[in-house]
């Protein structure tokens, strides 16, 4: 027994010992992994608990506004709410969702429209969900915010553009930063200029992105702000548009489609450059909703396409001007002599009819401007050929691009850049030249494959009256004038032209008399009617163009400058469909003139 | 008086040193959060003396006496817990007694170590029927406590007991073999483990794998540890605790706080004293002056390290996350009381044994 209990106690002793050790190596293998995490593994686990607490927010910068030549905002900021959201800091995107919704009183589609964004965006990154809000919409989402981890509600400025559809195709709109945007750089709540000044300007526009460094805590939210380097506001643009300029061609132009181009006829800067119909910018800035885009698309009206530059029409008799340049350059016969107009010429059995069918009688360059008599540059086209009219149209700044800071901008065309008919000109074939020939007279009164944007006819009229100075036009105001090139004519040759151009308005039987006899500038120009389609004359023959089905009806050009004496503008007008170029596009150029002149005192133009 | 003089002062000290450091440590981790608790905390510490106190002076043969009726009625209650118990946090756990909440695997705890102490306090672990009955005593509650699921308790009650049946003599031959059983059960344990406690074992194997889930409080707590470094980010300067990174920085992830605002300095000087506690547990087990109080004071150790290492195993990224608080250090009343108790009845047993000589060694009256 004795001994039995011996052995008891020596067992216990020796379990103990086995105690006494087991203590050490349980704490020791914590002591191990805690001198791991801390010794060994610390700079890693320091950096990524800066990680955690540290957020650098981006401080996007206030975009710089535009406004036009006498500072009137045309591109501007104002304060307003928006709602951003981190997709990462969400507890339940589901139910935030809903929250959202209900309390900004979202459509279906637009809650799509924030599901698909939230999609897009790099969950780290905070996405726009909604702005241009008031602080009465975003009170009670604000008093919630503690219960909707991950949103936010941020005041900002938004973009407004005050006069809407009257300048958007110069100063163009915004929209978010898309997918490939972002690769790029930007933020996904930044918006990006996409067209017009907007766009062309971004880089001067849109300012520098500052940060700030913010603790923030395991929800995201912020505790403190660390560090903040502000951003820096964009410049702002003068433009040399003169707002008052575009609204009283606008008004002029009603609701017809066309484009009106006032351009400064020494420095090329642009006063108004409208083209319609408009839509308005201020819906891109909103977020555009996807129907009125594809209303817009698909609008037969094309209110995106902006008119003055990026489409090109057949001159129409505005053209013969350049037919007349061409004539007096290359010392054609009839460009010092004179012709009978029958009303029509006989080209082999084709017969190309004068507008006038009864006909003009003894016409001269002078007389066949102011008339705008077919017949005589029918003629006169026959005695240049196809090449000469060609280099006399690309001489004056024709079928290139003006290089105005749009894109993108139309170089229209130019007979003998179409290479069909380069291989026309090589061909000897008979028939071929007989059909080529008749090509040739049709392009001397600006019909056939001669196509021009209202922009470039600007541009020539202020060529005509500047000496021949081919501009480049420009947007902003005081902006160095730039000549792309000068047109080698003489002195001479330029009154000749001029002078008629003034008979066209100031000759009782010009074309333009009647509708700017009377305007407070003496204005010099040229009228145009552009065929749409072909249509020989004896199908209309009967008809009133009221008659005809408005797409097939031709449209109205005036091209000129004023004031006649010692010009400051140059303007070209288009009316789509607009029939007869004078009694169409006339009343627009007055519009003009007499905003102009209204503002002349003022406005002191550089010369 | 003779009771005053006969007190263990090592244990007593150690006792001050972690009040101190855990009052400091919770006022770190509830400093940005519900200060409020740092006053229960205090207050908690306060009734856990009073019960310490009263466990000094309880005479050990009372819970002689008292240990199987407590293990009976236990047992009864953790019957009755699956029939009527509250469910809290998905588990199953507690009973409500009206004025308290009671946790039935808690009495079980104690109960399951008195009755063993009491077992081998005449018996060695070295027959069949000696071994068997007390592993049905043990497997008996601890499955009734996994089926909660509690998975903390469990483990405390197979560890305190399997340290328990060694002292009393376990042939290490069958150690080996229960070892290898235990072993190769496992993966039946974990056919019958929840899909939470599965995942928090998947978790561990790769935190990455879902940083955002149940990775999520061990890639945080790891962090917090890691990024204290040596010396610690400083007092109530810890970024992980202040910002809000840590899940339940105040009870079971309060050691991540220490860690990080006190550096690698707090944890040797935590994981010190944790040592000098058990040591001095087992010490006071080793000169106790019946096998009862030997065996009692070493079911406490076991279970005081088995805290520690889980605690701390879980917070730095060794185990899965299973809830069992830090001693002394953790927020919570009850876990406190419970410590607190635990190293009452230790006290007693070094002031029963004060100047006897250690059971059954040459020249012990009961030798």
């Amino acid at each position: 027994m004795h001994n039995s209990q011996l052995e008891k106690r020596r067992r216990f002793d020796v379990r103990m010992l086995v105690f006494y050790a087991a203590v050490p190596l349980f704490l020791g293998l914590l002591m191990m992994q805690v001198l791991k995490l801390q010794w060994f593994e610390h700079d890693r686990y320091a950096l990524q608990a800066e990680q955690n607490r540290l957020n650098i927010v981006p401080l996007l910068p206030v975009r710089g506004e535009i406004t036009d030549v006498q500072g009137r905002g045309l591109a501007i900021n104002r304060i307003a709410y928006s709602i951003q959201l981190i997709s990462e800091r969400v507890a339940k995107m589901d139910d935030t969702l809903v929250t959202l919704t209900t309390m900004l009183h979202w459509s279906d589609k637009k809650l799509a429209n924030v599901r698909k964004r939230i999609k897009h965006a790099r969950p780290d990154r905070p996405v726009l969900l909604d702005d241009k809000l008031s602080w009465g919409q975003v009170a009670p989402l604000a008093a919630r915010l503690h219960l909707l981890p991950g949103v936010d509600v941020e005041a900002g400025s938004y973009r407004e553009y005050p006069y809407g559809a009257l300048a958007s195709h110069v100063v163009g709109y915004l929209s978010l930063a898309r997918k490939n945007d972002i690769d790029a750089g930007y933020f996904p709540n930044e918006f990006i200029g996409r067209t017009g000044v907007e766009k062309a300007f971004e880089q001067v526009l849109q300012g520098k992105p500052g940060y700030q460094q913010e603790e923030v805590d395991a929800l995201g939210r912020r505790v403190a702000v660390l560090k903040r380097s502000p951003s820096t506001m964009g410049h702002t643009l003068r433009l040399s548009l003169d707002i008052d300029v575009q609204k009283a061609a606008s008004d002029a132009l009603g609701d017809r489609t066309g484009a009106v181009v006032v351009m400064n006829v020494h420095t090329g800067e642009i006063i108004a450059l409208l083209s319609k119909p408009g839509y308005d910018t201020n819906h891109f800035i909103t977020g555009l909703e996807l129907d009125q885009w594809q209303a817009w698309l698909n609008d037969p009206e094309k209110p995106l396409l902006n008119r003055t530059m990026q489409a090109a029409y057949p001159p129409g008799s505005t053209f013969k001007l350049v037919t007349a340049f061409a004539g007096l350059q290359h010392g054609a016969p009839l460009a010092t002599g004179s012709t009978f107009c029958p009303g029509f010429v006989q080209l082999g059995n084709r017969k190309l009819r004068c507008w006038k069918r009864t006909g003009h009688g003894k016409v001269s360059l002078h007389k066949a401007l102011v008339q705008s008599c077919d017949v005589y540059f029918y003629k006169l086209g026959d005695q240049l050929g196809m090449k000469a009219i060609s280099n006399a149209a690309e001489a004056w700044g024709l079928g290139e691009k003006t290089g105005i800071q749009l894109s993108p901008e139309s170089r229209g065309t130019v007979p003998s850049q179409s290479p069909y008919m380069m291989s026309a000109i090589k061909n000897n074939a008979s028939t071929r030249k007989k059909w080529f020939r008749g090509e040739t007279m049709i392009t001397a009164i600006g019909q056939g494959t001669l196509t021009v944007t209202p922009l470039q006819m600007a541009r020539l009229a202020a060529a005509i009256a500047n000496g021949g100075k081919v501009l480049r036009p420009q947007l902003l105001a005081d902006a160095p004038t730039q000549v792309m090139h000068q047109v080698v004519v003489s002195r001479a040759h330029l009154r000749t032209i001029r002078t008629a151009m003034r008979g066209v308005v100031a000759d009782p039987h010009g074309t333009a008399h009647r509708v700017l006899g009377r305007a407070p500038w003496a204005v010099a120009g040229k009228t145009g009617t552009a065929q749409v389609i072909e249509m020989s004359q004896g199908k209309k023959k009967g008809r009133s163009e009221d008659h005809l089905q408005k797409r097939l009806r031709d449209h109205a050009w005036f091209m000129g400058y004023a004031p006649y004496k010692n010009p400051k503008i140059a303007i070209a007008v288009l009316v789509e469909h607009g029939g007869h170029g004078g009694s169409a596009a006339g009343p627009v150029v007055a519009a003009v003139i007499r905003a102009m002149a209204a503002k002349d005192a003022s406005v002191g133009l550089k010369q | 008086m003779r009771t005053l003089k006969s007190l263990d002062w090592v244990l007593l000290a150690s006792l001050f040193c972690f009040a101190a450091l855990g009052m400091v440590t919770l006022y770190a981790a509830v400093y940005q959060g519900d200060a409020g608790l740092w006053h229960k905390q205090a207050i908690f510490w306060g009734v856990g003396l009073v019960v310490f106190v009263g466990l000094c002076l309880m005479p050990l043969r009372l819970l002689g006496l008292a240990c199987w009726p407590m293990y009976g009625a236990a047992l009864l209650l953790l019957l009755l817990v699956p029939l009527i118990g509250d469910v809290h946090m998905g588990a199953r756990r507690w009973l409500d007694m009206g004025v308290m909440n009671l946790q039935p695997s808690e009495i079980m705890k104690w109960a399951l170590m008195f009755v063993l102490a009491n077992w081998f306090a005449t018996r060695e672990a070295r027959g069949w029927v000696e071994i068997l009955v007390p592993l049905l005593l043990t497997v008996l509650p601890a499955a009734l406590i996994m089926m909660q699921p509690d998975l903390g308790t469990t483990l405390v009650l197979l560890f305190a007991a399997t340290a328990l049946i060694i002292a009393a003599g376990l042939p290490w031959r069958l150690l080996g073999l229960a070892v290898a059983a235990a072993l190769a059960s496992l993966p039946l344990l974990w056919h019958f483990m929840h899909d939470y406690q599965k995942q928090r074992v998947l978790t561990l194997l790769d935190p990455q794998s879902d940083p955002l889930g149940a990775g999520y409080h061990v890639i945080q707590s790891t962090i917090a540890i890691g990024s204290g470094g040596l010396l610690g980010k400083g007092f109530l300067h810890g970024t992980q605790a202040r910002l809000h990174f840590l899940p339940e920085q105040h009870t079971d992830f309060i050691f991540s706080v220490l860690a990080e605002e006190g550096g690698f300095i707090a944890v040797a000087l935590l994981l010190f004293l944790y040592g000098v506690l058990i040591m001095r547990i087992l010490w006071i087990a080793h000169q106790a002056h019946s096998r009862f109080a030997s065996l009692l004071c070493i079911g406490i150790a076991a279970m005081f390290t088995l805290y520690i290492t889980v605690n701390i195993g879980m917070v730095s990224g060794i185990f899965p996350v299973v809830g069992l608080p830090l001693p002394f250090i953790s927020y919570g009343g009850s876990a406190l009381v419970t410590m607190l108790a635990a190293t009452g009845l230790v006290m007693r047993v070094a002031i029963e044994s004060k100047g006897q000589i250690p059971w059954q060694r040459p020249g012990s009256p009961l030798a």
